[in-house]
């Protein structure tokens, strides 16, 4: 009986804890008079370390926004925390940035888990979260106040590559080889979209899981439908993968790929030279392209963050802050959220080093346009088609 | 000093009236903590009572049993998967629920085991390493499991929707309550196990297999409940993982995770309660603070980057994590092969005779 009623008091005070215990309390503020906070996740280390650079590439933007004299006398300070890739890891990351140090804005934002994990939270705490550094559909449909994304989606992006294969190199018979995941599947049903236009039919469709180490099969399907391209939507190195082993067959189609693997100095490097004349999607402007930005940056990065290898995806760390940017400088002197997240629902053909950005309090998803790009001799980029939106886009009907 | 009189002493849970006094005071201040400590280390805490729940569990296996494992990040996902899942779409109650997700990992744990009672050392440590990478592919094929996109919790409700009778935990601070009285049921669990006739023969299977067979004790039925054990404790740890992350997807539980775990508990110490819980919040604290944050620590912090980018390469910082939680691990082998709890043992055993 004692037993019973020990227990009993100990429910009701737990009960009584739960009640009581604090509720939610909104983060700190990310700025004052002298800074504004933003901040960036990525992975730095573990198995998907070679994505970290993204994270890091505001920290350039930082520089230059304050050897400029900063925002309406305001300096920029940029975070960057490591989370492995590991959600657990970015959601604890993210309430640290926002209840120990506040922060404005975060920007880029590598894994979509980890993006999942935080969406929801950031929202709540009312942190603005610019340029995401992957493209999923959940981020901005339905429509989330807080959150503006840059990339394009995946399907968008399939859509026009497939269009440049059959409108512009002839080809007839059109191979996909897909990761069996969210990403390989918009992949897929972009290319089918744009098919079912042209009334065509893929003559081959092959998932693949990003561990498999042997593709011989599927490249023999591949050979064998008579496949003139392939597009793919797979990881690197499934790619490489796929490319020695077809080359090992006598088999060499025209290879299409997805924008995430747009790092032509890497890709060739890893595929031993057989990147040369890969088509890919680019969501930003090439890196050694000539342009007043992209020379700015360029030097930036040279003056500010030598030890950095100035590539695709690290430029795409900067490129993913420059809405931002455009809407902290309209903001003026009185900064607030609410101020900022105005003039983001305001902008309209922003053009940076990426595609033209429109949001409208309706629309958040930045872009549906990408360029199309062919590797040529020593990784070096060739642009074949210029900037192309998506007209089909089932997002923007 | 610890010298026993009879089986009651040895069995009951406070061994004087210092350490009740002690355990009391350190309940009512983990009971405080959500009124007066930041949101953010609310969150910090809820994840270390989740790693202490498992390295406990863990510990029955690795520290009691000697049986090793290198796949339990697979139990972990199993629990938070199942967890979730049952909610998700058999709308089944969260305890209920939770239990079960325990009960399917134990299972699994079982089925593990089975391999154990043939496969020693580092053969038991490859078979283990590839359950847990198996789980982690399997739930990432499966559409069923939310494929490699990953699920969202369900929202948190310890009461049964069915009969109205619903209360959400909504903030870390509620959670916090819910994770810390399961862990401490977990943790009295786990000691009360150690001191039956099981845990002595569990202690027996680690000390001598043979020897243990021949006293009496069946093998194959210890062994496997050994795994059954430290599985469910991972499978319930598992299951409020997934709420306190709120959205998690197949590679949160990877080998790393699987090998984490195993640091914690030699880190704090094998064969024991307390080691295992404070190996656990030493490293989730490293890992997931101190170590993330090291860059904003006053002169500390300027330095190990003013090192890191001399020495190391551009992602330099970050590997101060890997590489502290090494030396740790190096350290506790060659200079305190009983981890923190026997660091513990010494400082407790140099104050009860002090000054002399």
């Amino acid at each position: 009986m004692r037993f019973k009623t020990t227990v009993g008091w100990m429910v009701v005070a737990l009960a009584a804890a739960m009640i009581m215990a604090p509720a939610a309390l909104a983060g700190k503020p990310g700025f004052d008079d002298k800074e504004i906070r933003i901040a960036a996740w990525g992975p730095q280390t573990g198995p998907a370390a070679a994505w970290g650079n993204v994270a890091r590439g505001p920290n350039v933007m930082a520089a230059i926004v304050n050897a400029e004299g900063g925002i309406h006398g305001r300096k920029l300070k940029h975070f960057v925390r490591d989370d492995q890739y590991n959600p657990a890891q970015t959601k604890l990351v993210v309430k640290e940035l926002v209840e120990q140090q506040g922060i404005f804005s975060f920007v880029c934002g590598t894994s979509a888990a980890g993006g999942m994990a935080v969406k929801d939270y950031l929202k709540d705490n009312k942190v603005i979260w610019v340029g995401p550094a992957t493209s999923v559909e959940e981020y901005v449909f339905p429509v989330n106040p807080y959150l503006f994304t840059i990339m394009p989606l995946y399907e968008d992006e399939a859509s026009i590559l497939t269009k440049y294969v059959v409108e512009k190199l002839k080809m007839k018979k059109i191979g996909i080889l897909y990761q069996n995941d969210p990403y390989g599947k918009n992949g897929l049903k972009g290319v089918l979209q744009r098919l079912k236009k042209y009334r065509m039919k893929a003559v081959a469709e092959i998932p693949v899981e990003p561990t498999e180490q042997d593709l011989a099969s599927q490249m023999q399907k591949f050979k064998s439908s008579g496949a003139e391209a392939v597009l793919m939507w797979v990881a690197p190195k499934t790619a490489v993968i796929a490319l020695k082993t077809s080359k090992s067959m006598g088999y060499t189609p025209q290879w299409v790929s997805s924008m995430t693997l747009g790092d032509y100095e890497l890709m060739y490097k890893i595929s031993g030279g057989l990147w040369e004349g890969v088509v890919t999607g680019a969501f930003t402007l090439p890196p050694e392209t000539r342009h007043p930005l992209m020379d700015k940056y360029r030097e930036a990065t040279k003056k500010y963050a030598p030890e950095e290898r100035w590539g695709v995806f690290f430029h795409a760390g900067i490129m993913f802050t420059e809405p931002l940017i455009h809407a902290l400088k309209k903001v003026g002197k009185n900064l607030s959220t609410e101020a900022c997240l105005r003039e983001l629902n305001k902008i309209r053909n922003f053009k940076g080093t990426g595609g033209k950005i429109t949001y409208t309090p309706k629309r958040h998803q930045g872009t549906d346009s990408i360029m199309v790009m062919k590797c040529g001799p020593n990784a070096t980029y060739i642009k074949v088609m210029d900037w192309t939106s998506n007209e089909l886009a089932s997002w923007k009907k | 000093m610890d010298m026993k009189r009879d089986y009651f002493e040895d069995v009951q849970l406070f061994e004087s009236n210092v350490v009740l006094f002690w355990s009391v005071a350190l309940m009512l201040l983990l009971f405080a903590i959500p009124f007066f400590a930041p949101k953010y280390y609310i969150f910090l805490l809820n994840i270390v009572m989740v790693h202490v729940i498992l390295a406990v569990g863990l510990n029955v296996l690795v520290g009691y049993t000697g049986q090793i494992s290198l796949g339990h990040a697979g139990f972990f996902a199993i629990g938070a998967y199942g967890t979730a899942l049952l909610m998700l779409k058999l709308q089944i109650p969260f305890v209920v629920a939770i239990l079960l997700a325990g009960f399917i990992a134990a299972f699994f744990g079982f089925l593990l085991g089975l391999p154990a009672l043939r496969l020693e050392g580092p053969y038991l440590a490859v078979a283990s390493l590839g359950f847990g990478l198996a789980i982690m592919h399997v739930i990432g094929h499966w559409q069923f499991f939310g494929g490699r996109t990953g699920i969202q919790a369900p929202p948190l409700d310890i009461g049964i929707p069915q009969l109205n009778a619903s209360f959400i935990l909504q903030t870390d601070a509620q959670k916090y309550y819910l994770i810390l009285v399961i862990a401490i049921l977990m943790i009295i669990a786990a000691r009360n196990i150690m001191k039956t006739r099981v845990g002595r023969s569990f202690v027996a299977i680690r000390d001598s297999d043979i020897a243990a067979e021949v006293i009496g004790i069946n093998l194959t039925i210890y062994k496997t409940l050994a795994f059954a054990i430290s599985a469910f404790y991972a499978g319930i740890a598992g299951g409020l993982f997934g709420f306190v992350l709120g959205f998690f997807d197949p590679f949160t539980f990877n080998m790393i995770l699987s090998i984490i775990f195993l640091v914690m508990v030699v880190v704090g110490g094998l064969g024991s309660i307390a080691g295992p819980i404070m190996g656990a919040v030493l490293i989730t604290y490293l890992q997931y603070s101190l170590l993330k944050n090291v860059a904003e620590v006053p002169v500390v912090g300027d330095f190990l980057v003013t090192v890191s980018s001399r020495w190391f390469s551009v992602m330099g910082l970050e590997n101060i994590n890997s590489i502290v939680l090494g030396l740790i691990m190096i350290g506790i082998v060659i200079f305190e092969p009983l981890g923190m709890y026997g660091i513990w043992i010494r400082i407790k055993k140099y104050w009860m005779t002090w000054p002399f």
